[in-house]
């Protein structure tokens, strides 16, 4: 048990950090595209390798981010009758889940998008535009290597759900603490400092 | 006539869907599993072969990742976040409680106007129903405000996103449709301002008549003097205005793709928080990975859906929908309010993003052989049917028992509030809803008139 624990919490950590990450891709996006916009208007370069370093930053946004979204909770729950479940059947109903969705779903994915690479590689694809980016298997490697990810976020989602069925109580609580820590609440979203604005205070100048 | 179980799996795999989703299990992996499963059955009945699943790879790639429009969407992720996390939001609320202090309803007027300007970048529900209850309850219940005009305006206000573009929701649907995201955004502007200012034209006759369910602020609130109004005003009110205008006139024009005025909305966003001294290295990078998280969510449910989809029109899926419609013989009037009332009633337990990314998909193909005649040109009739669709998904949010938005408002508010307050505060809203959507419905022009003008 102390093993599984340990396990997925490098897992866990792993995961949570290549998301953080590729989060920075997001700033990478805005700054790409900002470039792409001011310099068309006043030079003229050519700005496909641009538009396709666009989509190249998207993709690597929303794969690597899959799995860290998934430990996070953050994917979307259809929560009506999920409520009315004792803890116990929604532990069961996340282990059968990652069981008899998640995992395979992956599995499919890493399957035939590494068929998909491999085809792309084979042929040294590069952009259908002349002036695109090359190494187009590369990008196209991401995708399978982010549902990799979300499958190893699977297994760690799992390990933990069984140390809470099965394990002994210190254990399943520490587990439980764990995941209560990193889940994202709903009124995170606008932080203290910023609710009742009240009065024309403002960086703590006095009213 | 034969029967072939084989024949109607594609039912099969709605039922299992419509079952499976309330386990509470994510969308995203059951939209994945299910057609993973599905495509397994199909197997063993020999009308799917194992090396089809391949084809959702392609799909995804070309889809999801090698598309410029969607590269949109976590910009405007980002832009939203940012700008809830940099105060923009609650200094316009500040600001706009001070323009409004001597008009009735002038906290709910003034948080109608901030959920059209903020509407502007956000649009999750969830969230942007959560961040508008938290900003504008509180201030509202301690000036005493009838807390079911409280509720009503914050959920109404708050939900208004998903129609005024920029909306994620409306690049989905643009590019589930097939036609053009900014054609669409400009149809969708005067619909949302109608609403918008249905809900104003009804706080402003209601605070009239019962000023006391909206007591005023007090008159020393804010600066006094002209100088300190005016300068509140261009500290507050004029950014956040300046960046929707930049965005949504951007694309307006034709000066650049939405993808390009994303990305210019996101820099602004960043710019703003610096000018109102919120940015830092610490706010910066947990408004990227809270950005990250949603995009995640949204694209863990646009792959699924994919795989889901695929599976669905190999098996037949397609033909079975069109034959079922067809069977029931009804006109492209009949169909419409049928989709709509299918809409409105998922509506009830699904966000727009499961909505769009399932049902579009699957009734695309009909929604293209709608003929009105008269009514609506054949080439604006997908704009006109998204935009209805914007305006009734938006309509099921908050309509009571199950609406979405609701159940957000609740999970946030003050204990004081009931669910049954919320409940009674949200059906004058719902009924504007109706009358909008119901003259958006007799007079198309209401949408297709501003991008026939502006764009041709």
């Amino acid at each position: 048990m102390e093993l599984l624990i340990r396990v997925s919490d490098t897992l866990d950590r792993v995961i949570i950090k290549i998301g953080k990450v590729a989060a920075w891709a997001g700033l990478f996006l805005i700054l790409v595209t900002i470039f792409d916009v001011v310099t068309r208007r006043f030079l003229v370069l050519g700005s496909t390798k641009l538009q396709e370093a666009e989509w190249h930053l998207h993709v690597v946004l929303f794969a690597f981010c899959l799995g860290y979204a998934y430990l996070k909770d953050a994917h979307v729950r259809i929560d009506l009758l999920r409520e009315n479940l004792s803890e116990r059947t929604q532990w069961w109903i996340e282990v059968a889940g990652c069981l008899l969705f998640l995992l395979p779903y992956c599995g499919l994915v890493i399957w035939f998008g590494i068929d998909f690479t491999q085809r792309s590689y084979a042929t040294q694809e590069i952009s259908a535009s002349a002036t695109g980016l090359t190494h187009r298997f590369l990008i196209k490697a991401v995708i399978p290597i982010g549902f990799g990810f979300l499958a190893l976020s699977g297994i760690t989602v799992l390990l933990r759900k069984l140390i809470e069925l099965f394990g002994p109580e210190d254990l399943r609580k520490r587990v439980h603490d764990t995941e209560e820590a990193e889940v994202e609440h709903l009124d995170d979203i606008v932080p203290p400092e910023l609710r009742e604005h009240d009065g024309n205070t403002r960086d703590g100048e006095p009213k | 006539m034969d029967f072939y179980i084989e024949d109607y799996l594609p039912l099969f795999m709605f039922a299992a869907l419509g079952i499976l989703l309330f386990s509470g299990y994510p969308v995203a992996f059951i939209l994945g599993g299910i057609g993973l499963a599905f495509g397994f059955v199909g197997m063993y009945f020999d009308v799917f072969s194992f090396i089809q699943f391949f084809n959702v790879v392609p799909r995804i790639w070309g889809g999801i990742a090698e598309n410029l429009v969607l590269t949109a969407i976590p910009m405007f992720i980002f832009m939203g976040t940012m700008l809830e996390r940099s105060g923009v939001a609650s200094d316009l609320l500040h600001c706009l409680q001070v323009l409004l202090r001597r008009v009735p309803g002038g906290l709910a007027l003034s948080v109608t106007l901030m959920g059209t300007i903020m509407a502007a970048t956000t649009g999750i529900i969830g969230a942007s129903v959560v961040m508008m209850t938290l900003l504008a309850l509180p201030v509202m219940l301690k000036r005493n405000y009838n807390i079911p005009l409280a509720t009503g305006t914050i959920a109404a206000s708050g939900t208004l996103g998903i129609l005024i573009p920029p909306s994620i929701m409306l690049v989905i649907m643009a590019d589930l449709l097939a036609r053009s995201v900014g054609n669409l955004f400009v149809a969708a502007i005067i619909p949302g301002f109608m609403l918008a200012s249905f809900y104003m034209l009804y706080i402003l006759v209601l605070c009239g008549f019962k000023p006391q369910l909206a007591p005023p602020l007090p008159e020393d609130e804010g600066p006094d003097t002209a100088g300190g109004i005016l300068l509140l005003v261009l500290r507050s009110f004029i950014p956040p205005l300046f960046l929707v205008f930049l965005v949504l006139g951007s694309i307006l024009f034709g000066w650049a793709t939405p993808t390009e005025a994303a990305g210019v909305g996101g820099a602004g966003a960043i710019l703003l928080a610096a000018v109102n001294r919120r940015l830092s290295f610490a706010v910066l990078k947990d408004v990227l990975e809270r950005s990250a998280l949603t995009g995640g969510m949204l694209f863990g449910i646009f792959l699924g859906a994919t795989c889901f989809s695929y599976v669905f029109r190999a098996l037949g899926g397609d033909d079975i929908v069109i034959d079922l419609v067809e069977s029931l013989g009804l006109g492209s009037w009949g169909l419409l309010l049928m989709l709509m009332g299918i809409v409105f009633f998922l509506g009830f337990f699904f966000d727009w993003i499961e909505i769009t990314l399932i049902v579009l998909p699957v009734f695309s193909p009909i929604i293209g052989a709608l003929d009105f005649g008269d009514h609506v040109a054949p080439l604006e009739v997908t704009y006109w049917f998204a935009i209805l669709l914007a305006v009734n998904l938006q309509t099921s949010f908050l309509t009571p028992p199950f609406g979405f938005a609701l159940f957000y408002m609740k999970g946030v508010a003050p204990p004081q509030v009931k669910i049954q307050q919320i409940y009674k505060g949200i059906i004058p809203f719902v009924l504007l809803q109706l009358i909008g959507l119901g003259l958006v419905m007799a007079f198309p022009d209401i949408a297709l008139w501003l991008p026939r003008v502006l764009l041709n």
